[in-house]
């Protein structure tokens, strides 16, 4: 067999997930000096700017708690806007983490062990700010617990049946699980840190964080085990999130909401918005923290091919909602449809289509996919069209309602800019103090896949 | 062993010929409407494990995947039935006026209809058909055909070509599989719409041909061929039947509760009629043997890489999906039926495509041996 | 009893290059049955549980009872809740409508399992955390956390020799090799330490929990959810600390009039007599003032205006007989005044009435007065009158 190796074409070889030469101590060296070191000034740059803009963002909600949330440009027909819009943007930019770590796993994509912590932070980060909207929108954040259904002397529980309350169940159980599952990833790497460390305290602190992580073999028997279970469990609830967060539309009577392709629909929108995201983060950490070596062209190749996948399967789904639209014969169905592209927001509608659809579809040039200009370009592209594809589905879909006395046209006022903006703050100031403490590459994992890292299998198999 | 091989031939060409007599005495005894039903659902079954099966190996070749290699001859095998597709597409045009209310002329005059009467009109429906078939017959042209010549040529040039060609072809699956879907299943009741039809029938089509896989490989192994096929890779295909079993049931589960929930009488109306009568029995039953008993059966670790459960749901799952399109296609004949009909049906459709299939398994050799990634397949391991 | 030195070992570590050199150590070592043998990596290498003969992780089995029992709970939970102890219909769903209980079921399915696999591998399985462990404070573990591999021999009961254990390792290829003793110290750092202490913080927090509890009871400073309690209102037999003489109201600023309601302007009845009703007898008027009148004057004086009411005269008051020669004799204007300020025993209507009610009432009143007195002759008028004659004219006797 071995004789008639053949040559084989370029486009086939294998690639290698490592460029020069990587080991496990080599990597521990490169990964975890970080945490140690000072940060250089861009970085103080970088987070004095975020962190500005989420105190903005900060202060704005403030003033919407203590004046109410007639401060925002929601209004009769328009009810939800702005705040939901960013919720289900930030919910499906944390999907991506999810994916890569956990599906990804289980696919057995060894690509993933050098992305999968920057994408795992950043799927708990992206929770944390989508997990602000819904509290802030209900007006009085103070009593969200009533939310949770504990007996209480009112006697009242909430309603089981309301997609409202599946969401608290489903963004909580979400954020647990992620940031579950990504400290046990950590687990490891900081009980390497722990050893390294020189400092008393910096030693103290990661000895308690890591449990007394000692690595034993019986303990790791166990750990690849649960980690194998957290990774099926998780993609079940990565479908099951953004599921949940979809039939907040689909379970109503709204034309345009009401549509049974939601589900997965916006399961796919989420990653493709997710894996943007990642991508953009990426390219910005291959090149400050100098990582070229670990992060190679194949992954961000990859990862473009990826956005290429989600952006057919984002055009099957409008496509899919388009004809249907036209197929119920439905005269409602057929005015919201006219509305997204020809009302009063028709540049939302083309802009979607655009970003989410025709953009995307550059990918299919190795070109693009091997260039940051257009790598950013295009996941720019995507972050854009995600945001205005929620804006199109709620929006737009609201401001035309059953009574036409009612119709409106959604304005936004500054706080709802503010907002918006003070998330993306929180998110990068989070990214920005992730990048700096914890090691931004699972060392453990990518230890795990270096070439001899394995011993070789014994040839039978029983 | 031969003599066991043509014995059981000669049992299965006795068995279609005596489903044949049924399925012939159908039309004039138990009516137009009956027969073409019947012959809906097992047109929809082959051509749907045909199409499936090629869905999986346009994957593997887009994805890259190593550790299918081996296996990948059997679902390029499984697609051949897309050739016995076409004739049947072809007869099945037959049921249009009969079965299809919407290529009726009356259909220009209702409400509903009138505005999308020349889509659900026979001609077009017929077109597009044809246009399917097309599409399809290059798919088996170019990724099994292509495998099969391989086993010659030896040149990786073909796996090159193969990459190429995958994406395009999942877009035609895409494009395809929903138009099936719609034509032939959802026209059925022509005032009913749901987007997510196509992906629900996508689900059970990749969830068939992955069992009609599965059962292949047990029983190839089984009598000794597809050495070095070990319980690696029937693991991997039992976690895939274990996933998309869930994924169907996801599915299936979301459309339900969103018309459920809705409860809008334009699209409600569909699940009332499944729904109701007995046909909440077979609606349960579907729930039971496509989603309970398999995803329990699977869960374990050890089951997804155990021959025989392996080989025992993998059966349970091709009956699941024809209890799957009975329960889609039948409630447009009223209360459920299972007869004479049905059965010799089923008998001749069975025992056809098996014969089929058997034929099927002794083309081109047991894995492609051509492929340069075949080494690497055998080798791996979980 | 063997010799006391070796009592507080725990045991020996010897520290491979490779994972392939840690693989075909093992079966050595494991030969030689000096102790249990165990592997120290710095990530999981694959097929050392069947080398060292560890058992496979029991964590399936859990997590799936853990899953069975989180899909239970919910769904039950909700039934009962949704179902039996707080039904509410919404939707036009039945209060036990499974098919909503799903997506709460599957996450809290999901929330049970992930937390036993992930905690539950942790804190049961692994034992962890423990900051005792020998290993942890042998030389061996920074380079085990790093990029080599250890593999110890570990003292089962006292019989444990260390020459031999040193020996098998070496003869396996490991170096360096570390004797690794029991670890003298105790206290923070072992395990049954952190038991005590999260038994302590979770008695602390119960205690805190009911002090709280109390606290807030017996000094309600701070009540948790004050939301609508405190506000701005008059509280029954409470003076009203917003207006100075106490009262929650207070009387209007003399002269305020009442929209629609102008003051009369008039001194007497004497004086009201000259008013003129403004209103033209039509179908219209007549009926507001028949709604006026069974509205408001029926119940005294009577549907017919006799003076017999619809209520019997058990309040012991004696309405006026309207049918009367003086009432019919009477302006409308002093009627309209009566209406207004009220007579004897009866009350101002001023305030039920409103100016174009009460002289509607009048002109009912005087259709009553003039069918209840018909004269033949009366007939001859209503040719005269013909259009704009109430309907009760055609019962006169």
């Amino acid at each position: 067999m071995k004789a008639e190796a053949v040559r084989l074409p370029e486009e086939l070889q294998a690639p290698a997930l490592t460029a020069g030469l990587v080991t496990s101590g080599s990597l521990d060296d490169q990964v975890l000096k970080f945490p140690a070191k000072k940060p250089p000034l861009a970085w103080y740059v970088g987070f004095a700017i975020t962190s500005s803009i989420m105190t903005l963002g900060l202060a704005l909600i403030g003033y919407t708690i203590a004046t109410g949330i007639g401060v925002w440009g929601n209004t009769n027909p328009v009810f939800w806007a702005f705040d939901i819009i960013n919720f289900v943007f930030w919910v499906g930019i944390g999907h991506a983490g999810t994916l890569i770590s956990a599906i990804l796993f289980l696919f057995r994509k060894r690509w993933r062990n050098a992305i999968a912590r920057f994408a795992e932070a950043m799927t708990i980060f992206a929770v944390m700010c989508a997990g602000i909207f819904p509290l802030i929108h209900v007006g009085r954040p103070w009593v969200a617990f009533w939310l949770f259904p504990y007996p209480n002397q009112r006697a009242v529980w909430p309603n089981f049946r309301s997609p409202l309350l599946w969401d608290v169940f489903a963004v909580s159980t979400y954020f647990s699980v992620s940031l579950l599952f990504w400290y046990l990833g950590l687990l490891p790497d900081i009980a390497s840190m722990r050893d390294r460390a020189t400092g008393k305290i910096r030693k103290a602190v990661y000895s308690v964080l890591c449990l007394g992580w000692r690595g034993a073999n019986s303990h790791w028997n166990h750990f690849e085990k649960a980690y194998l279970l957290l990774a099926g469990l998780a993609t079940g609830l990565v479908l099951s999130v953004h599921s949940v967060v979809s039939f907040d539309f689909a379970v109503s009577l709204v034309p345009g909401w009401h549509m049974t392709i939601f589900p997965p629909y916006f399961v796919t929108g989420a990653i493709f918005a997710g894996f943007a995201m990642v991508l953009m983060v990426l390219i910005v950490v291959r090149e400050t923290m100098d990582m070229k070596n670990l992060i190679t062209a194949y992954h961000l190749d990859v990862m473009s091919r990826v956005i290429l996948a989600m952006s057919c399967l984002m055009g099957y789904a409008y496509l899919m909602e388009g004809f249907t639209a036209w197929y119920s014969m439905n005269p409602f169905l057929h005015s919201i449809f006219k509305n997204y592209f020809m009302g009063a927001y028709w540049w939302a509608g083309w802009l979607t289509l655009a970003c989410n659809v025709f953009i995307p579809q550059l990918f299919w040039f190795k070109k693009c996919r091997q260039s940051y200009v257009w790598m950013i370009v295009i996941a720019l592209a995507v972050t854009t069209g995600m945001w205005f594809e929620r804006f199109v589905i709620i929006v737009v879909s609201l401001h035309h309602d059953f009574l036409p006395a009612s119709w409106h046209l959604y304005k936004p006022t500054l706080v709802d800019y503010g907002i918006l903006l003070g998330s993306f703050g929180l998110f990068f100031t989070m990214v920005l103090l992730f990048a700096r403490v914890l090691p931004v590459i699972a060392t453990t994992e990518m230890k795990g896949i270096l070439p001899g890292a394995q011993p070789h299998v014994v040839k039978s198999e029983e | 062993m031969t003599g066991s091989k043509t014995s059981t031939g000669q049992a299965l060409w006795g068995a279609a010929a005596l489903g044949l007599v049924g399925v012939g005495a159908t039309y004039p005894v138990a009516g137009p409407a009956r027969f073409w039903a019947n012959w809906l659902l097992w047109f929809l079954f082959l051509l749907t494990i045909g199409l499936g099966s090629l869905f999986i190996v346009a994957l593997e070749h887009l994805v890259g995947s190593r550790w299918s290699v081996p296996l990948r001859r059997i679902p390029e095998r499984l697609s051949t039935l897309l050739l016995l597709a076409v004739p049947m597409a072809f007869v099945s045009l037959g049921a249009l006026p009969v079965l299809y209310p919407g290529t009726r002329p009356e259909a220009a005059h209702d409400p509903v209809l009138a505005g999308k009467a020349f889509w659900l009109s026979a001609p077009f429906v017929s077109t597009r058909t044809i246009l399917c078939l097309a599409l399809w017959l290059v798919g088996v042209a170019v990724l099994t055909g292509g495998s099969l010549r391989q086993d010659r040529t030896r040149d990786p040039g073909f796996n090159v070509k193969a990459r190429r060609f995958a994406p395009a072809f999942l877009a035609i699956f895409a494009v395809t599989l929903t138009l099936v879907a719609f034509d032939w299943i959802s026209a059925l009741e022509p005032k009913w719409y749901s987007d997510i039809f196509g992906v629900y029938l996508f689900a059970g089509t990749f969830l068939a041909a992955l069992a009609a896989t599965a059962v292949s490989v047990v029983f190839l192994k089984g009598k000794g061929r597809l050495e070095g096929v070990g319980p690696s890779h029937l693991y991997n295909l039992g976690a895939y039947l274990f996933a998309f079993t869930v994924f169907w049931s996801y599915i299936a589960f979301a459309q339900y509760l969103l018309m459920w929930y809705g409860d809008m009488p334009e699209e409600v109306f569909w699940y009332k009629e499944r729904l109701a009568g007995s046909w909440l029995g077979v609606a349960l039953l579907l729930g039971v043997v496509h989603f309970l008993i398999p995803f329990f059966a699977l869960i374990p670790r050890d089951a997804k890489g155990d021959t025989r459960r392996l080989f025992r749901v993998a059966v349970l799952m091709l009956a699941a999906h024809v209890l799957d399109l009975y329960w889609l296609i039948f409630p447009v004949l009223g209360p459920p039926r299972l007869s004479w009909p049905e059965l010799s049906f089923a008998l001749f459709f069975i025992s056809g495509g098996l014969l089929w299939v058997r034929a099927a398994m002794e083309r081109g050799e047991d894995m492609p041996a051509g492929d340069p990634f075949l080494r690497e397949g055998l080798e791996f391991r979980l | 009893m063997t010799e006391p030195k070796n009592r507080g070992m725990f045991g020996v570590v010897g520290l491979f290059e490779s994972a392939d050199a840690l693989m075909a150590a093992i079966p050595k070592v494991r030969e030689a049955g000096l102790g249990k043998v165990e592997a120290y990596t710095p990530y999981p290498v694959h097929g050392l549980d069947k080398a060292l003969g560890q058992r496979r992780s029991p964590l399936g089995g859990m997590v799936m009872v853990m899953g069975v029992l989180g899909a239970l709970t919910a769904f039950l939970f909700q039934w009962w809740i949704s179902g039996i102890d707080y039904p509410i219909v919404t939707g036009g769903k039945a209060p036990t409508s499974w098919q909503a209980f799903v997506p709460i079921m599957f996450e809290v399915t999901v929330l049970f399992a992930t937390f036993t696999a992930g905690l539950g591998m942790l804190f049961f399985l692994n034992k962890l955390p423990f900051f005792g462990h020998p290993v942890l404070h042998a030389q061996a573990i920074a380079d085990i956390t790093r990029d080599r591999f250890g593999l110890a021999i570990e003292a089962e009961g006292d019989g444990f020799d260390v020459e031999a254990a040193v020996r098998a390792l070496e003869a396996a290829g490991a170096r360096p090799i570390e004797v690794i003793p029991q670890p003298s110290f105790s206290g923070p750092m072992t395990a049954r330490y952190l038991e005590r202490s999260l038994l302590g913080i979770a008695i602390a927090c119960a205690v805190s929990g009911y002090a709280m509890y109390w606290a807030v009871k017996l000094f309600p400073v701070l009540p948790p959810t004050s939301h609508m309690l405190v506000q701005p209102r008059l509280d029954p037999q409470k003076p009203s600390a917003f207006f100075k003489d106490g009262h929650g109201m207070q009387l209007p600023v003399p002269g305020t009039v009442a929209r629609g309601y102008l003051p009369l302007g008039l001194a007497s009845q004497e004086e009201a007599a000259t008013l003129v009703n403004p209103l033209a007898v039509s179908e219209k008027v007549l009926e507001e003032g028949r709604q006026a009148y069974m509205n408001h004057c029926v119940v005294c004086h009577g549907p017919l205006a006799n003076g017999v009411p619809t209520l019997t005269s058990a309040y012991g008051a004696k309405p006026a007989n309207l049918q009367a020669k003086q009432f019919r004799d009477y302006p409308d204007g002093k009627i309209y005044w009566t209406i207004v300020m009220g007579k004897n025993a009866m009350p101002s209507y001023a305030a039920d009435l409103s100016e174009e009610d009460r002289w509607a009432v009048i002109h009912y009143l005087r259709a009553l007065q003039r069918a209840q007195n018909a004269k033949p002759g009366d007939l001859d008028g209503v040719k005269l009158e013909a259009g704009s004659g109430p309907g009760s004219e055609g019962k006169a006797p």
